[in-house]
């Protein structure tokens, strides 16, 4: 083995990190624009073609991209945001880029599963589009919503892995330096232990919290 | 009150546009409980979501406590919909949240402080006999409870009419005349104006005052439940009536009307009330000479006062039937001649 352990732990640390803040701000962008796609989309609350349409096609170009293409195709844009495009604040544009957009649909999607009954009671209670959503649909929806935060936060460990390419720090990065270029088998088995169980421990939390919040 | 003039909807759907409503008129008294009764696809539901305007009208007026609801701008809407309750065939709470917040829901929506909310839920939870409930869930409760749950929301505001689609269609025999028990003492104790619809007839017969039946997106027939029920107007009518309650002739009595003579008369005799208990007819055949016999016969009860309905056949001369008819008459007896198929 070619690294210490200190220098492992520092790895975690620092996907730890891009994954939380990326995970935040991606929630930041993705939630209010799920919510957006679901009341404009054709016959919901706020019914409005063209800004539907439009986000719609956005939110398409963005999840058609894989994130390594994105990673790479966005790096002047991380250099505007950050100043430059490696490391592991550099890591966090692309990550949001890529978890914010896929995030925003996960949302529409459980927001959709909410009974039309609901709406249809919150609608005879002469409910505004606003209490509608936060106090009817988004109340109802938060058991769907932590099941798919949890597939987003997975999939934010990945691309954490894949930013490690570009330099982007953490277990990825570790992985790739001492694992791949360097044929340091113990490295790379130990960088997969680490994602397996961070993958596994957030998976098993998520799911604890959505049966929590369910009841069931 | 609610009033509908010449209301017409139309969904302009993927294919043929489909007319659900068509040309309505009617109208719905304060304090009332009306009933609309029809088939599947008749246009019931979208009928009662133009009330609260669930549903936009394609023309026409809907006018509830004096307002025309299709003129008015989306808040003034919200508003109103404040004094409209209403209670859905599946119950549409909010599994989320406490039977507590289900039930406070409208006031928490009109911001009213917390301590007239808790007030007004614990007295709604108590009128609807679910005070112990207070702190589950929906899916901890029965489908009858739901309702209840469903209609101590829908009262919250102290809304002035209260809409209910199929609100008891969803629950077994026992349930619904519970939950029809509750809207009887709502309209009794509050004087609200209900109008609900059903498929079913003997709904109808148990609380509603007045009934409307909708075929194809038309009211073919309305009345007092007493008139449509003792003479429906249509086949549609006569065909809901008789879930309820046997007013087609059967086969041996059709066979006898073929057959009567000059000195047979067979006639339809509905009764009323206490009516139903004097005994007329014995009384006919004591003073006429008359022999009196029944053919068929039953009696339902109609908003908790006996109806019946009896097929008689008088044997005798034709003056004598025509003292005994007129002693009908001085007794409000409705009868009429049965000498059709259709009776
Ligand atoms: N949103 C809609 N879009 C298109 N067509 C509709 C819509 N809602 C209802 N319809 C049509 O309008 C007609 C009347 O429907 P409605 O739901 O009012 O009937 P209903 O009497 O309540 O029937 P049921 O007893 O089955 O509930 C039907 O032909 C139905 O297919
Ligand atoms: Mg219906």
């Amino acid at each position: 083995m070619l690294v210490s352990w200190s220098t492992i732990f520092e790895a975690f640390l620092e996907t730890v990190q891009m994954v939380s803040i990326s995970f935040i701000f991606s929630v930041i962008l993705g939630l209010p624009l799920g919510i957006l796609l679901y009341v404009t989309r054709p016959g919901q609350i706020l019914e409005n073609k063209i800004i539907f349409t439009i986000l719609n096609g956005v939110i398409n170009v963005f999840r058609s991209l894989p994130f390594i293409i994105l990673l790479v195709a966005i790096i002047p844009v991380t250099k505007f945001i950050v100043g430059t495009s490696i490391g592991t604040e550099a890591a966090i544009v692309p990550m949001v880029f890529f978890a914010g957009p896929y995030i925003s649909r996960l949302v529409e999607s459980s927001l959709l599963e909410v009974d039309e009954g609901v709406l249809e009671a919150a609608d005879a209670m002469g409910a505004t589009p606003m209490q509608t959503i936060i106090k009817f649909v988004l109340p109802e929806a938060f058991g769907s919503l932590i099941v798919n935060f949890t597939i987003s936060i997975i999939g934010l460990v990945g691309a954490s892995a894949m930013a490690g390419t570009v330099g982007g720090g953490g277990i990825g990065d570790l992985a790739i330096t001492y694992g791949y270029q360097r044929f340091d088998t113990v490295t790379m088995l130990i960088t997969v232990v680490i994602l397996i169980i961070m993958v596994q421990g957030l998976q098993s939390a998520g799911n604890k919290f959505a049966r929590v919040v369910r009841r069931r | 009150m609610i009033e509908f003039i010449d209301v017409d909807k139309t969904y302009h759907g993927s294919d043929a546009p489909i007319h659900a409503l068509d040309d309505i008129n009617f109208k719905v008294d304060t304090g009332e409980i009306y009933g609309v009764v029809g088939y599947s696809g008749a246009g019931k539901s979208t009928l009662i979501r133009c009330v609260n305007q669930l549903e936009s009208v394609s023309a026409g007026q809907v006018i509830v406590d004096g307002k025309d609801l299709t003129a008015l701008a989306p808040t003034e809407l919200r508003v109103t919909k404040k004094r409209i309750g209403m209670i859905f065939q599946h119950f549409n709470l909010l599994n989320s949240k406490t039977i507590y917040t289900n039930v406070a829901m409208p006031l928490i929506l009109n911001k009213t402080p917390k301590n007239e909310i808790k007030k007004r839920v614990a007295e709604l939870l108590e009128f609807v006999g679910l005070s112990d409930k207070a702190s589950q869930y929906p899916d901890q409760l029965s489908g009858g409870q739901k309702q209840r749950v469903g209609i101590a929301r829908a009262l919250a505001t102290n809304p002035s009419i209260l809409l209910c689609d199929e609100a008891t269609s969803a629950l077994d025999p026992q349930t619904t005349e519970s939950i029809l028990e509750l809207l009887r003492k709502i309209n009794k104790e509050y004087n609200i104006t209900i109008l609900l619809i059903t498929h079913e007839m003997s709904v109808i017969r148990d609380v509603c005052h007045k009934v409307a039946v909708m075929e194809n997106g038309k009211i073919i027939e309305r009345g007092s439940v007493f008139d449509v029920f003792s003479n429906p107007q249509t086949e549609t009518g006569r065909r809901f009536v008789n879930t309820v309650m046997q007013t087609e002739l059967p086969a041996y009595v059709r066979e006898l009307i073929q057959e009567q003579d000059n000195s047979q008369f067979i006639y339809r005799i509905n009764f009323i009330s206490k009516l139903a208990v004097k005994p007329y007819l014995s009384q006919i055949s004591k003073l006429y000479d008359l022999d009196v016999n029944v053919l068929f016969g039953n009696i339902t009860e109609l908003q908790g006062v006996p109806f019946g309905n009896l097929i008689v056949q008088f044997d005798g001369s034709h003056d004598e039937l025509k003292k005994a008819l007129l002693y009908l008459e001085e007794n409000n007896v409705q009868y009429s001649e049965v000498n059709t198929y259709a009776g």
